[in-house]
């Protein structure tokens, strides 16, 4: 197997650790915290930067939106060596102690997409690998980040499936209580890639986990009752610099975990 | 809230961690490594013991076969206090590394049961608490055991969804269960057995801790062998050494997490 037929990266491109953006614009904004970083491939949503994180190969891979994109980019960085994922994306509060600026740890995904229920059950858990989430853990308690370790809700909607969220006013009635049956089952957040990256790390015996920062409260409407992301997304350049360095972290102190227990 | 009706417990009666196998035989028996222990309550299928161990206080709860009384045990234990719950069980293997004897710290499950469902649907995952996870981890480490951190499969039967006919009686079979435990091994799921899912569910939709850990018994895949005939008194691997062990396993759990949280 040589070069990847969507992201165009080859064995040896990429380190075997991976974060996961989705907006290839962020990648070069990731890379910026490296020793020292090259961009190794762009082709479609798909921009990667590969370098060393303090000492530690690293590489940034954008995924686009959505689980469909995410899963290409992930059967793809399997195939180049890739063994450890970590999904850095914005999400949407959904509980009252989850602010906007506090960063989600997410363990474990509610399957609410399309993509990850064609490779396995439903039924089958979306869930990190552990070793992740305890690097994360480590990583947000050494920056001083104010983080929450718990469930997302992984699904292929952005603009529903809320009242006054999709065009024109259309709405279902399975919608009204959708969120507020979610948020009753103690998940944290909802964001649109983590439960595929778990159920597809999972099956393949490699490691996989996501953190998430929380860019605004999923239920919240302007006066209108209308649900703008542009003007209420919290997405400026201080929150962003923190959920970059929170998955720059977790792989560094994975990598030094993964070499402590190897000598 | 007092006397709960069908685990007769009230308040006070059990600690903030509690182990649950699902045989009421089994709760002496983990009972018996404790420093001291005495039974609190014993109705129906589920047996209750409250003591401490290396000086943490403990209590075990047998929650009977499979997720519907299991799911019972749950809702009147969070009731009476308990915070923190951790399966102690036997399971059968999907995989080739996860041998007779092993343990399997459960970090997730996949959901073949009904009774989870009706709390939440089923692409809700059912997933351990972090914490349970690591404190299993360094149990399984300190006590020298074999150990397999993965997913199970909890499935509502124990006689059915085997690959070939001469699991259920009279040689009953359906042609969607040959390739049930050939698939879920491909997903890479390591066990199989009867309660994690809903314990996990429960656990994390309440904001409570939850955890699995389980003896391996049998492989799955090869359990009844060409014949199809399944004869778990006979192909089962019952002595008492691994219940011992799994005992042990579970205690140590508890002690790890109670440690850990008097520091945190």
């Amino acid at each position: 197997m040589s070069l990847q037929y969507h992201v165009e990266l080859s064995p040896g491109d990429v380190a075997p650790s991976v974060l996961l953006p989705g907006d290839p614009g962020r990648v070069e904004v990731v890379a910026s915290l490296w020793d020292e970083a090259r961009q190794v491939a762009s082709n479609r949503e798909y921009v990667t930067f590969t370098g060393t994180y303090r000492g530690v190969p690293i590489s940034c891979t954008s995924t686009g939106i959505g689980s469909p994109s995410t899963a290409i980019a992930l059967e793809e960085l399997a195939r180049v060596g890739a063994n450890t994922f970590v999904r850095i994306g914005t999400c949407g509060s959904l509980q009252d102690r989850v602010r906007v600026g506090d960063v989600a740890i997410v363990d474990s995904a509610i399957r609410a997409d399309g993509t990850s229920a064609l490779y396995a059950p439903v039924a089958f858990p979306a869930v990190a690998h552990h070793e992740v989430v305890d690097a994360a853990i480590e990583a947000a308690r050494d920056l001083g980040v104010r983080a929450h370790v718990g469930t997302s809700f992984s699904t292929d909607l952005f603009y529903v499936p809320e009242p006054g969220s999709a065009f024109g006013g259309y709405e279902q009635s399975a919608w009204r209580e959708r969120y507020a049956d979610v948020a009753r089952t103690n998940a944290l957040v909802a964001e649109m890639e983590a439960g595929v990256l778990m159920v597809l790390s999972r099956i393949w015996g490699l490691r996989g986990g996501a953190i998430a920062l929380v860019a605004d409260v999923a239920e919240e409407r302007d006066e209108a009752g209308v649900w703008d992301p542009q003007a209420s997304f919290d997405v400026s350049e201080e929150p962003i610099d923190r959920l970059a360095r929170m998955g720059c972290e977790t792989i560094r102190i994975l990598t030094e975990r993964d070499r402590m227990r190897r000598a | 809230m007092s006397l709960q009706y069908h685990l007769k417990l009230s308040p006070g009666d059990v600690a903030p961690y509690v182990l649950l196998p699902g045989d009421p035989g089994r709760v002496p028996l983990v009972a018996s490594l404790w420093d001291e222990s005495r039974v609190v309550a014993s109705n129906r299928e589920y047996v209750t013991f409250t003591g401490t161990y290396r000086g943490v206080p403990i209590s075990c709860t047998s929650t009977g076969i499979g997720c519907p009384s299991t799911a019972i045990a749950m809702e009147e234990l969070a009731r009476v206090g308990a915070t923190t719950f951790v399966r102690i069980g036997t399971c059968g293997s999907l995989q080739e590394r996860v041998r007779t004897g092993d343990i399997a710290i459960f970090d997730s499950a996949a959901r073949y049961d009904g009774t989870s469902s009706l709390y939440a649907p089923v692409g809700f995952p059912a997933v351990a608490d972090h914490d349970v996870v690591e404190a299993a981890v360094a149990a399984g480490r300190e006590l020298g055991y074999p150990f397999h951190v993965g997913t199970t499969r909890t499935a509502d039967t124990f006689y059915a969804l085997h690959p070939r006919p001469g699991s259920s009686f009279g040689d009953y079979w359906q042609s969607s269960w040959r390739d049930h435990f050939e698939d879920l091994r491909r997903m890479n799921v390591v066990a199989a057995e009867m309660e994690a899912s809903v314990i996990l569910v429960l656990a994390r939709i309440w904001g409570l801790r939850a955890g699995g850990v389980a003896v391996v018994l049998d492989d799955v895949l090869e359990v009844s062998g060409e014949s199809g005939r399944f004869d778990p008194q006979e192909q089962f691997e019952h002595g008492g050494d691994e219940i011992e062990r799994l005992a042990r396993m579970g205690s140590e759990v508890v002690r790890i997490l109670a440690e850990r949280d008097a520091a945190a």
